[in-house]
């Protein structure tokens, strides 16, 4: 899981900069082809508290977590890549730095 | 005082009755989307719109203020004056950090295609400390005479080719979804305005090396030659012009001409000279304004002796080669300009419009012509061909339009076109436009079957148009030989005399160009030091600028400048370049003035030489 974290936080990353630095804006379109990984992320993420995580602290971050899943959602429903960029960039990728981080 | 309200008063110090524009576009407001606000994770308040059945953000819900700072880093240093386009308001923090990261006074414009939004964000931020750091101009859609047409004045304000290197632009996110029409829009007017920069200097670029060996070889035509002001004597009013371009449209209707001689004052452009005299049909006059035109396009002995209308940097072959009366129009080199004065006719210049056609329609508004006839003016490729057959070949290629911009058609609903093209169709409305304001009753047939829509005209058949306007009989070339040359004899003998005199000009200009470069080398000297004499540095600036200004009246440098194009567009660079300190930015106006000026005494130099061989006395006896 590990790996396939490692290379969505590399895959998002490489969205949100070309959207942020190069004004790219087909997020909603890159980011399409990622749902899959993200989904299973989310569901690895959700499927228990397997981090040694205080658990009041876990279920505050699977809210949090779904809250941006449903910003994901909402974005590419209404190709907002601004709401995208936004939950992707600074919400999801801040989950997933926390694995890549200790990697 | 809330926000809201002194917004309204700083907008209208610095833009008088801006206030009341915005509270009367307020007033008439239709709203067309709905505002939602929410507060992002890091304390800004940010906007969700609702338009149609579109909602989106227009900043981020829980980094509203990183984006922003990333593209102001992005921009890298911006330099003084330099001009920043952005489209949308509503998200402000992109011109917050722009107009607080930046220290130095640059122009920022701001394009909002919602009046509702803008109304929004007049409530949202205090933009007074913004409007005293930089010059800020704001474009609301819907307020009063802020539309498309007035912002071309602005932009072509803010534009020069100098500027465009340094000019920045963004669309806030969402906006080219939300507002897609207004934005492309207004990117076109921009984009067109560049474009045009762009094909100017281009133009100058190419033409540079042969345009002073064009003026030096037709100048001496002056002598013998007819002012364009004189055919306001001569050529009724109330007869249609007739302008022959050489579109692909010409050959559907070209035989219909024969019916418009004797009745109309028919001018062909030079491209269309050999299909119509193929056609048996001899223009009353045609032109030739091309600086490189290839002779081939009017080699037939039948031109030779046609009126032309023409131009002191036209192609001098075709000048040399034709034998009949030369029309020329004031251009502004003040070498020749001296020489039209001498001709006691009146001033007139003509409109170039960029292209030969565009020339030739001026000239016929400038002497009054009331009713003018376009033909073969398809500024498109109308059936994929860029000029009528019987031009540059006897059968003109079908070329692959796929790709090409398309515009309005006469006929079509679209056709495909190229840029230069455009720009003439700009042009065009552009000018039509004015024409009608200025005069009541003038008309503009577009009698082209086929091609672009031109604003403003009356697209009718040239069989039609003939018909209904060709109805009096006029012979031209009798009018025409009713006038005598611009210069009388006395004024003749003044002009080849000034001619010779062109090389004592060049060494004058050799001489000032000279004492110019020593004061670069003295400046120079005054940035060796480490600490300026701030009163020494301001001086010699001042001394090189009144200097300066003396070259630039002197005709023969701007013979020498136009040769110089690139040079010159480098120095003009400079003023928006600012060094680390004031010894670098006055060391390094040194060195490009130096560089400069030295340039300009080599180049005064050989034209000295140009001048001794084209205006000798037997050159210019030749004309005698």
């Amino acid at each position: 899981m590990k790996e396939k974290i490692a290379k969505l936080y590399s895959d998002l990353g490489e969205i949100g900069v070309l959207y942020q630095v190069y004004n790219i804006r087909n997020n909603v379109e890159q980011i399409a082809k990622v749902v899959p990984e993200i989904q299973e992320f989310v569901l690895w993420f959700l499927e228990g508290n397997q981090f040694g995580i205080e658990e009041m602290l876990y279920r505050d971050m699977c809210n949090n977590l779904l809250l941006i899943l449903g910003d994901i959602v909402e974005a590419m429903e209404q190709k907002d890549m601004v709401l995208l960029h936004d939950a992707a960039y600074y919400g999801l990728m801040e989950y997933l730095q926390l694995f890549v981080a200790t990697e | 005082m809330g926000i809201y309200e002194k917004n309204l008063k700083t907008l209208a110090k610095y833009y008088p009755e801006m206030d009341v524009m915005i509270k009367e576009a307020k007033d008439n407001l239709q709203p067309d989307l709905e505002i939602l606000e929410e507060v992002s994770c890091d304390g800004e308040v940010i906007l969700k719109i609702k338009r149609g059945d579109r909602i989106c953000y227009l900043n981020g819900r829980r980094n509203a203020k990183e984006p922003a700072q990333v593209w102001v880093k992005t921009l890298g240093e911006l330099q003084r004056n330099a001009p920043v386009f952005i489209v949308g308001v509503g998200n402000p923090s992109y011109l917050r950090e722009l107009v607080e990261q930046t220290e130095k006074r640059i122009a920022i414009i701001v394009y909002e295609p919602s009046l509702q939004i803008f109304l929004k964000f007049l409530e949202m931020v205090d933009i007074e400390s913004w409007m005293e750091k930089h010059l800020l101009v704001f474009w609301v859609e819907g307020i009063r005479d802020m539309d498309a047409e007035h912002v071309k004045g602005i932009f072509q304000t803010l534009f020069s080719y100098e500027t465009l290197n340094f000019s920045r632009s963004l669309i806030l996110p969402n906006y080219d979804v939300l507002f897609t029409e207004k934005i492309v829009d207004y990117m076109r007017i921009r984009r067109d305005i560049v474009l045009n920069e762009v094909l100017q200097f281009n133009t100058k670029e190419i033409f540079s090396h042969i345009m002073v060996r064009n003026l030096f070889s037709n100048v001496k035509y002056l002598c013998d030659g007819y002012k364009t002001t004189q055919l306001v004597e001569v050529i009724p009013r109330d007869i249609p012009g007739i302008v022959v371009a050489a579109g692909p449209s010409l050959n559907k209707n070209i035989q219909e001409l024969k019916h418009a001689k004797g009745k109309a004052f028919i001018i062909a452009v030079d491209t269309a000279m050999k299909p119509l005299l193929d056609a048996g049909i001899e223009p009353d006059m045609f032109a030739v304004i091309d600086a490189m035109k290839p002779l081939e396009l009017v080699k037939i002995e039948k031109a030779r002796s046609i009126p032309l209308l023409t131009m002191l940097n036209a192609a001098p072959e075709v000048l040399d080669y034709h034998t009949g009366m030369k029309f020329f129009f004031n251009q502004g080199y003040e070498f020749a300009e001296k020489i039209f004065r001498k001709s006691k006719w009146k001033e007139g210049e003509v409109s170039c419009g960029g292209s030969v056609a565009t020339s030739v329609f001026s000239l016929l508004y400038k002497i009054g012509i009331n009713t003018i006839i376009l033909v073969g003016q398809d500024l498109a490729y109308t059936d994929n061909k860029s000029h009528a057959d019987g031009t540059f070949h006897e059968v003109m290629e079908q070329v692959d339009t796929s790709k090409f911009r398309m515009v309005e058609g006469n006929y079509e609903k679209e056709v495909p076109t190229r840029s230069d093209f455009k720009v003439f169709i700009d042009w065009y409305n552009m000018y039509i436009e004015g024409c009608k304001n200025y005069r009541e009753g003038f008309r503009v047939i577009n009698a082209t079957e086929g091609g672009a829509k031109i604003n403003n005209t009356e697209v009718m058949a040239l069989k039609d148009a003939i018909e209904k306007e060709c109805t009096k009989e006029v012979d031209i070339q009798a009018c025409l030989r009713q006038l005598p040359p611009m210069l009388d004899e006395e004024g003749r003998t003044w002009a080849v005399e000034h001619l010779q005199s062109m090389p004592k000009e060049f060494v004058g200009v050799s001489k000032e160009a000279n004492k110019i470069k020593k004061q670069y080398l003295k400046l120079d000297k005054i940035c060796d030091k480490k600490k300026i004499d701030n009163k020494e540095y301001l001086h010699i600036l001042k001394e090189l600028e009144k200097h300066i200004q003396l070259l630039e009246q002197n005709e023969a440098y701007q013979l020498i400048e136009i040769t110089m194009n690139s040079a010159k567009s480098i120095l003009r660079n400079e003023q928006f370049l600012s060094e680390e300190s004031v010894q670098e930015e006055g060391k390094e106006i040194a060195r490009k003035g130096i560089l400069y000026m030295e340039n300009v005494v080599k180049m005064a130099d050989v034209f000295k030489e140009y001048a001794q061989e084209v205006f000798s006395e037997e050159a210019l006896a030749v004309q005698d």
